[in-house]
């Protein structure tokens, strides 16, 4: 018996010490894959469906495939797709000019009618996309010539602009891929206009892309891309480290695939640099005011919620200092957000006041308060690939219950809290407003739209005041007015509690040493890859 | 008595035996020997290391990893032992009906536990998982769902050895009731058998259960757990590696002494092996060892 355990003992170390030395091999292999101007990526969630007209894809692939007609920059919209524009008088017609020099990856030409094809494939889906409003607006799309399109909208629609330059859905897609003249029952192929192709797909693990060499904007520096699928923290982290992969970023629902310890370890090591955008979005928690069985629907329960999130300490030590706290739901920076707004802080007294005069009491003896038989109990949800997230879930959730808040912890996929945030089966849930080309228009907008935070605004008492001045908003045409319409959304919203915020968001991105021209966009769901080179 | 005098003659045996024994009275007295709360956060004592006051460091929160371990003891043995005293509860008495009664009973239980048999007890455990959502009750749940087939097979068997012997037989004749010859003729000569199939099964169901909570499928934040104490820790594995030594450790200690219990209680049970000791050990461990060998996760 114990000879055998012996035996078993020595296998054991030996194949310990096996695979410690199968790693330093390995290691030493790092900057092989480089050479050839290929970079692979590490990502928690499949690349999916690239069907540019449907949600399921990864964006940072569909960014890289598809183009929109516009662009959205530090310094407004600028052409792509279209070289230039015109906008009607009663800004209800858009004629845009095409570029001519543009092919779709298949050859087929890029014009006015492919534009057309797309736009109404889009049209033809309108559920689908009831989150863009402008979707809502198109009555026709015309061809004028063979590289000129108008674009007719019902009423005048400020954001048509930014609309038009999102990652999706107005994006581009070779008519010769449509199945029936329509994308919404799938296609044949994924051609479109950008500078990468895409090559090759395996369902959760990787999918190639390659430069495209016809790219009207000159070919990308970078000949290949491989998007692979690792699960995220200590895989991916060997993963980097054995050069697997080299390169990492946070993925479009926010999430970091490696805590931040982590990441400094790898800096340190020299082979890696961070670099990290300027803050992009809020990392919030979104109550759910229309749930009427939960004690969240109470303005006073969220209130007191908003005063115990201790950010400092989140950003400080969760963090380590590489994000901000929030303590609005846009950050003072972001277009018509610089609304003088009453600030809650940190302070648990003033939660468990708020909470007393709401009716929520502490009889003697309980550790939970109580109204009327009910217990001050609620749900709050977290993505199971963040770790920070399930770190903050836990900080704030002993940080409520001292206010005499019991709060579960339920960590899911992230699909399915995106799917309670749109059917309403919350409480409380981990989100981030959409990043600076999409705040505030398209985030405000979400607010009404039953695929967001429809859920989340409908149940406070000027709900329907709220959606009135969101519909003005977006058909506003005067400055003046839009300013102050956004002031009372924002006011509403913020008064109501319902948009916890915490901190200020960033993208990060891992990459070895020597990857040259990393930078970021507008938005925090694409990278531009094509910038980017190995030295 | 008489058992535990044996079992003390093998050195090895008394310390795993004390361990368990130590490990389930510490969980049950939790709150008494824990030096601080689980669940209170230091979050300027995140990933501090082990100081007097905190001997065995603290957490991602700061929380005391010493109290975590302890409290993690009822989810992680002494849960476990309540669900597996019900699974082979369950086991024993479907077992008894149909090793004692044979026939068509015998037929219709076996093949039910046939088909229960037939997957994959991990399998099992997540679609019932699957259905009922992620919560320690329903992995508890689960696992006596898809565990006492296995116990009611094993059992069954025993019973059958002892049903057809000549005394059972002869208590039958007089007209004793079947329910008195199960319960005096059949329960006391089997029931060495059934606490070693159960003690051997133990600690592969902790195993389980600290590795579906590892998952995640399990016990939900902030309780303490020994997975899920060991999943946090494998979160900062390269920066931190230190952390998993405390769950992994106690994980590895528990279950082995576990393992070592039962071997000797059936070394200590069984009356065959009681003529010659040295000979006897030999053959229960192969028997121990076939039994878990056998076993369908």
């Amino acid at each position: 018996m114990t000879g055998r355990m012996v035996v078993w003992m020595i296998v054991l170390l030996g194949s310990v010490g096996l695979l410690a030395s199968c790693g330093g091999d390995q290691a030493g292999n790092t900057g092989a894959a480089d050479q050839d101007q290929e970079l692979v990526y590490a990502t928690a969630k499949d690349t999916n469906d690239m069907n540019p007209h449907f949600y399921a894809g990864s964006m940072p692939a569909q960014g890289m495939v598809y183009e929109s007609l516009v662009e959205n920059t530090e310094d407004g919209i600028k052409p792509l797709l279209a070289e230039s524009w015109e906008i009607s008088e009663d800004g209800k017609v858009y004629t845009f000019h095409l570029r001519q020099d543009v092919q779709f990856h298949d050859g087929e030409p890029f014009n006015a009618e492919a534009v057309k094809k797309n736009i109404e494939a889009v049209q033809s889906n309108a559920s689908t996309h009831s989150w863009i409003k402008l979707s809502t607006k198109i009555v026709s799309c015309n061809v004028i010539d063979a590289y000129t399109i108008e674009l007719v909208l019902s009423e005048p629609y400020y954001p048509t602009l930014l609309e038009l330059s999102m990652t999706r859905p107005y994006v581009f897609l070779s008519p010769k891929d449509f199945v029936n003249g329509e994308t919404k029952d799938g296609v044949n192929g994924y051609n479109g206009t950008g500078p990468f192709k895409l090559a090759e797909q395996k369902v959760d693990q990787y999918a190639i892309f390659e430069a495209n060499e016809t790219y009207w904007g000159g070919a990308p520096s970078l000949k290949k891309i491989t998007a692979k699928v690792l699960p995220a923290g200590e895989t991916t982290y060997l993963a980097l480290q054995k050069g697997e992969v080299n390169f990492l970023f946070t993925d479009d629902r926010g999430t970091d695939s490696l805590d931040v310890e982590a990441m400094n370890k790898l800096v340190e090591s020299g082979e890696f640099q961070l670099v990290r955008s300027k803050p992009m979005n809020t990392k919030m928690i979104v109550a759910n005011s229309s749930k009427l069985d939960s004690p969240v629907h109470e303005t006073a329960v969220r209130e007191a919620i908003w005063h115990a999130v201790d950010r400092e300490t989140i950003s400080q030590q969760i963090y380590n200092g590489t994000e901000t706290a929030a303590d609005t739901l846009f950050s003072s920076n972001v277009n018509y957000a610089n609304v003088d707004l009453m600030k809650r802080s940190y302070d648990l007294e003033t939660a468990k006041q708020i909470l007393d005069e709401a009716g929520w009491v502490l009889d003697n003896g309980d550790a939970i308060r109580t109204k009327n038989g009910n217990k001050l109990a609620m749900k709050l949800y977290y993505d199971t690939h963040s770790s920070s997230q399930k770190t903050q879930a836990e900080f704030l959730q002993h940080a409520w219950k001292s206010i005499g808040m019991e709060v579960t912890l339920i960590g899911e996929e992230s699909t399915s809290i995106a799917n309670r945030r749109s059917t309403g089966e919350y409480d409380l849930l981990f989100n981030q407003t959409w990043g600076l080309a999409y705040d505030p228009q398209s985030t405000v907008a979400a607010f009404s739209s039953t695929s967001s935070y429809y859920h989340t605004t409908s149940g406070i008492e000027k709900a329907d005041e709220l959606y009135k001045k969101i519909e003005q908003v977006m058909v506003s045409q005067d400055e003046e007015t839009r300013k102050s319409l956004y002031a009372d959304i924002i006011n509403i919203v913020h008064e109501e509690a319902v948009f916890i915020p915490i901190t200020n968001g960033s993208v990060t991105v891992i990459a070895s040493a020597d990857l040259q021209g990393i930078s970021f966009k507008q938005t925090q769901f694409e990278l531009p890859f094509e910038r980017m080179q190995f030295e | 008595m008489e058992l535990l005098k044996k079992i003390m003659m093998d050195k090895l045996a008394a310390i795993s035996l004390s361990i368990v024994a130590v490990t389930i009275v510490v969980g049950i007295f939790a709150p008494l020997f824990a030096p601080h709360d689980p669940y209170e956060v230091h979050m300027e004592l995140r990933y501090a290391s082990p100081s007097w006051e905190y001997l065995l460091g603290n957490d991602h929160l700061g929380r005391c990893v010493l109290s975590r371990l302890i409290y993690g003891i009822r989810p992680s043995v002494l849960w476990v032992l309540a669900a597996l005293a019900l699974s082979v509860g369950i086991g024993a008495i479907l077992g008894f009906i149909a090793g004692y009664f044979r026939g068509k009973t015998d037929a219709i239980l076996m093949r039910i536990c046939d088909v229960m048999l037939s997957f994959p007890g991990y399998v099992m455990t997540l679609a019932l998982i699957g259905v009922l959502g992620v919560g320690f009750e329903n992995i508890l749940l689960a696992f006596i769902l898809s565990k006492w087939a296995w116990f009611a097979r094993v059992i069954r068997t025993a019973v059958m050895q002892y049903a057809e012997s000549e005394y059972v037989k002869y208590a039958k004749a007089i007209g004793v009731s079947n329910m008195k010859i199960m319960v005096k003729h059949i329960v006391p000569v089997s029931f060495s058998d059934i606490v070693v199939v159960a003690s051997s099964s133990f600690g592969a169901m902790i195993l389980q259960i600290s590795g579906f909570s590892f998952l995640g499928l399990g016990i939900q934040a902030p309780h303490a757990e020994w997975g899920m104490m060991l999943n946090e820790a494998r979160e900062v594995m390269f920066s931190r590696p230190e952390l998993m030594l405390a769950p992994g450790l106690t994980i590895i200690i528990v279950v082995m002494a576990l393992n070592f219990v039962s071997d000797a209680l059936q070394v200590a049970l069984d009356p065959k092996l009681m003529s010659s000791q040295n000979k006897s050990y030999r053959n229960a461990t192969t028997s121990a060892g076939k039994l878990q060998g056998k076993e369908v996760a």
